[in-house]
């Protein structure tokens, strides 16, 4: 059924209709409105449901990451500052192979205190063992979040879906909501692999020597790697069920295109604006969408980009020292590929600042009018700051 | 399907090892213990009650069990419910978190249960002692006395001169606050036990020589009962009498005469109640007292409610003289001054040359009394006297031990005093007659409620109480995390119109719903309530419970002394200590 739902609602609906088992949250801006909705359908009975008010985010993963070893299927939201807190938690729950699903709805970090949209809180937690999906808008956010479940428990891995906040977050939009049924259907009840038994005692995560350490790691790299391939066969159920598929990335006229955006979340959204308008003139512009960023689709990238000439990588984010983060991860992918093309790497929109039509055209023409980057990122649309000490 | 053939092995940090050979104790620095301590409540009862249990019990809706605690350290529930001036509440660590408690109006709830379902107390009691005992005057003291001696086994015989029981419960304190009732299921319940009361019965001097004889302890408990003389000309004019004689005439079921204006000296509770039945009589009442209103020693509600009910206060006035004009009399006011503190209440002094005069019909004296012949008092400096807190022991060479208590020893003159004047010595006597004179020190010593004069017959016995650490727990040993802010149950009253028509009690009963959500309010300090904090919180899982859950101990053979039982234990009835090694 079409419903006009708010991006945080359409993740609250898809884990309702997930029944989830337990829910933990600390309430964050610009996360709360998840969590907000989410309670009331615990207290309203709308969910069978326990969920634990805690005093932190990192309680709120050591809760989950209890609960999950239990054998239930779990649930919680944070942001910014919230995730960066859950850290240590975030390599346990992948380190005990546990599917807990979170939504992190991208919120700059303070200092200075910023609520709005910049992906560098979640790209920080990119070598946490956590599977991240980045979503575009309020149908790709149920719909991930309920296929999120699904490839979790197939390889025993705590899944992230990622929103912007505000463009995403706190934006209506004509949402299709499945039915129960449909839902029931297409992901079944949690079956724990293992679980906190008392009729079968046994203790989780205790000291492990270096002679089974380091298998322990391959392992959750090959459930990494496998997940790749569980993401495919997930999407193709799920098309199959609902018609609608994503894909780990989308190719938006790539084949015949001499330049190549690179964008995630919102931003491909005014992209593919940007794509028409020049299209229309006559530019060779396609769009490469990265939705799955861990697992990264190496190879999924390689192929859609072989035969463009130039890489814009538009990026929300920033590594200080190094460039945008989705730029570094592509250049990588790319660099062992004979005549890659050149990438251009681009930081927009960071701490929420609009990323618009002409700011995207502007990085088109950059790219097409230099022959090779000058610069590992370009910072677009700065400011002149008179003010500075 | 076909992701739910997982090609991958889970290959994952788990153990099927058992830790019990790693005996983590040997990591110990800290021990942690259960501890129980002592509530200040509990401490600063004159009668030693054990407060913090007594709501712990009542929360439980062992009411049974809750007034048979009191009855262990006090006989008189039922009239210290009501009477009592509680100074329990102004030291109840709840105060520094909401409100104190309203231990008071808890007390006189379980007594009301009592009376009302007609229960039966089981109470310990010693096997028949050889000693007798005999107790002049059948007030609290006296009663107590008897009380406690037959706990411990001993035959009292109570020797009362009015024609009932009771003394300055039955006789000085209106109906309002003291129902006939109310006095006589204490009094009852003290009977039950085996004391035998015989009213009607003064002792003279010659009858006290045969006692010394025929028993081998008298207790003397003769409470004060004669008024003070104001030393002003006038004084003996047919209008002016005692304040207690009043009140007496009152209970005795006569109507004194007060009608039109009567002028009642004085600032204590005996003055406020003068005052009170006055208006109930349907006289007007002017108080006068020579300080100032905080200066008073009546209960401040007392005033308070006296004051509502249309008594009028002066401060600051003195009799001078009084003299008759035609039917009425002339009270001389002598104005006064402060002139710094004393004991901190005003000192006052006379402001010279002011005086006024009061046209008015009857003056009741109410500025303290004495015993009625100095033969009760305990005689000073006489050979084999010992003096203790609150009773006075006299042993001549032959013959009974005489034992002064109540208001004669008593520097605070309280109902509640006179409870633990007879509980002291009970506990006197015994040691006396099974361990020595000598003995008798050190043994209350060891019976003491905290570190102040309170006495507990309970640890005198030998119950459960005497292993309580004799700290007072102080309001930052609570953990307040564990409680919430509860507004205190307001004790419910007549109104001021209903009061002011009949002698009928102001203080009304309270549900036994409101009893229990009051007595919830209790920190319980110093006491376990099994909460089981510490077996919750123990990240060792060395906090064992007992199989019916109503007891636990400390596994050290694991316990890493962390200490957080102890931190988390909301009461305080947990200590951690360094581990002897």
């Amino acid at each position: 059924m079409k419903r006009v739902l708010e991006g945080s609602h359409a993740v609250a609906e898809a884990v309702r209709l997930a029944k989830v088992q337990v829910i933990s949250a600390y309430p964050i801006t610009p996360q709360t409105h998840i969590v907000e909705i989410l309670s009331e359908y615990c207290t309203k009975g709308m969910m069978n449901a326990k969920f634990l008010r805690v005093e932190s985010e990192h309680s709120c993963m050591a809760a989950l990451i209890g609960a999950q070893s239990a054998g239930v299927r779990t649930f919680t939201a944070t942001s910014g500052q919230g995730l960066a807190l859950m850290h240590e938690l975030l390599h346990w729950a992948s380190g005990a192979r546990l599917p807990i699903v979170m939504a992190e709805v991208n919120r700059a970090l303070a200092p200075g205190w910023n609520i709005w949209v910049d992906q560098t809180d979640s790209l920080a937690q990119r070598d946490t063992g956590w599977i991240q999906i980045y979503c575009e808008d309020g149908q790709d956010v149920l719909d991930s979040t309920l296929q999120a479940f699904r490839l979790a428990e197939s390889v025993n891995l705590p899944v992230m879906i990622v929103l912007d906040a505000f463009y995403l977050s706190h934006t209506y939009e004509p949402v299709d909501v499945p039915s129960q049924e449909e839902v029931d259907r297409f992901l079944p009840p949690f079956v724990p692999k293992f679980q906190l038994d008392t009729a079968h005692p046994c203790g989780f995560g205790p000291l492990v020597a270096p002679s089974d350490y380091m298998e322990m790691r391959y392992h959750i790299a090959m459930a990494m790697e496998e997940a790749l391939g569980r993401f495919d066969e997930i999407d193709a159920a799920f098309a199959a069920q609902f018609n609608r598929r994503y894909g780990p990335v989308e190719a938006i006229d790539c084949e015949d295109a001499d330049i190549i955006f690179i964008t995630t979340g919102t931003v491909t959204s005014t992209c593919r604006i940007v794509l028409q308008d020049l299209r229309a003139r006559g530019e060779k512009v396609g769009i490469l969408k990265l939705k799955l960023f861990r697992p990264f689709p190496a190879a999924q990238i390689r192929e859609k980009l072989k035969s463009a000439k130039k890489v814009a990588v538009v990026d929300r984010n920033f590594s200080f020292g190094a460039s945008g983060i989705f730029a570094q991860e592509v250049r990588a992918a790319l660099c062992n590929m004979p005549d890659h093309p050149p990438v251009f790497g681009y930081v927009a929109g960071i701490g929420g600042r609009d990323v618009t039509p002409e700011l995207l055209e502007a990085i088109y023409w950059q790219t097409k009018n230099s022959d090779v980057p000058q610069k590992e990122s370009v910072w677009m649309g700065l400011r002149e700051v008179k003010n500075a000490d | 399907m076909n992701e739910a053939k997982n090609p991958n092995p889970l290959f994952m940090p788990r153990t099927y090892l058992s830790t019990e050979s790693n005996k983590t104790g040997s990591w110990r620095f800290l021990r942690p213990r259960y501890d129980e301590k002592t509530s200040p409540c509990s401490a600063t009862c004159p009668a030693g009650e054990d407060i913090a249990r007594i709501e712990m019990l009542a929360t439980q809706g062992l009411f049974k069990e809750a007034w048979e605690t009191i009855l262990r350290e006090n006989p008189f529930p039922s009239v210290c419910g009501r009477v009592c001036f509680h100074p329990c509440e102004g030291r109840c660590n709840r105060q520094e978190f909401d409100t104190a408690v309203a231990i008071h109006s808890l007390e006189r709830f379980l007594a009301d249960t009592a009376i009302r379902y007609g229960i039966k107390p089981d109470l310990e009691k010693r096997s028949s002692q050889k000693q007798k005992i005999a107790v002049i005057g059948a007030g609290p003291a006296g009663l107590s006395a008897a009380w406690f001696l037959s706990m411990l086994g001993y035959a009292c015989h109570v020797f009362e001169a009015s024609a009932e029981a009771g003394g300055v419960l039955r006789w000085g304190i209106p109906l309002y606050r003291l129902p006939l009732n109310a006095l006589r299921h204490d009094i009852q319940q003290i009977e039950a036990r085996g004391v035998t009361i015989y009213p009607g019965k003064p002792v003279s001097p010659d009858a006290l020589e045969k006692m010394k004889k025929d028993y081998d302890a008298v207790f003397i408990g003769c409470g004060h009962g004669r008024g003070m003389s104001m030393k002003v000309p006038g004084e003996d004019l047919k209008e002016v009498s005692e304040g207690l004689d009043f009140l007496r005439k009152l209970r005795e079921g006569e109507t004194p005469p007060c009608r039109g204006v009567s002028a009642i000296i004085g600032g204590g509770n005996t003055a406020i109640d003068v005052a009170r039945s006055v208006v109930r009589l349907g006289g007007k009442a002017l108080l006068l007292y020579r300080r100032r209103r905080q200066d008073m020693p009546a209960l401040e509600l007392e005033v308070e409610m006296a004051l509502e009910e249309g008594v009028e206060l002066q401060e600051l006035v003195a009799p001078a003289a009084v003299t008759r004009e035609g039917d009425q009399v002339v009270l001389t006011l002598q104005e006064m001054k402060i002139a710094g503190e004393e004991g901190g209440r005003g000192r006052v002094v006379p402001d010279e040359g002011k005086t006024r005069k009061v046209r008015i019909d009857w003056i009741f004296k109410a500025i303290g009394a004495q015993a009625d012949e100095p033969r009760y008092q305990p005689p000073a400096g006489a050979s084999g006297l010992l003096s203790l807190s609150h009773t006075v022991l006299v042993r001549g060479n032959q013959g009974a031990v005489m034992v002064f208590g109540g208001d004669l020893t008593n520097e605070t003159k309280s109902v509640v005093h006179a409870v633990a004047s007879g509980k002291q010595a009970a506990m006197a006597l015994d040691t006396l007659f099974q361990e020595g004179i000598e003995a008798i020190v050190p043994k209350l010593e060891a019976c003491r409620v905290g570190e102040g004069p309170s006495l507990s017959m309970e640890i005198y016995m030998g119950g459960e109480r005497r292993l309580r650490n004799p700290h007072v727990v102080r309001y930052e040993e609570i953990n307040t995390d564990y409680f919430r802010f509860i507004p205190r149950v307001t004790q419910p009253r007549l109104l001021k119109e209903e009061r002011v028509q009949s002698f009928e009690e102001i203080d009304l009963k309270i549900s036994a719903h409101l009893a229990m959500k009051e007595s919830e309010r209790c920190f319980n300090c110093g006491l376990c309530n099994q909460c089981d904090n510490c077996f919750i919180y123990c990240p060792d899982t060395s906090v064992i419970r007992d199989k019916d859950h109503q007891e636990r101990h400390i596994n050290y053979d694991y316990c890493k002394g962390c200490g957080l039982c102890v931190v988390e234990c909301p009461r305080n009835a947990m200590s951690l200590g360094e581990e002897k090694s």
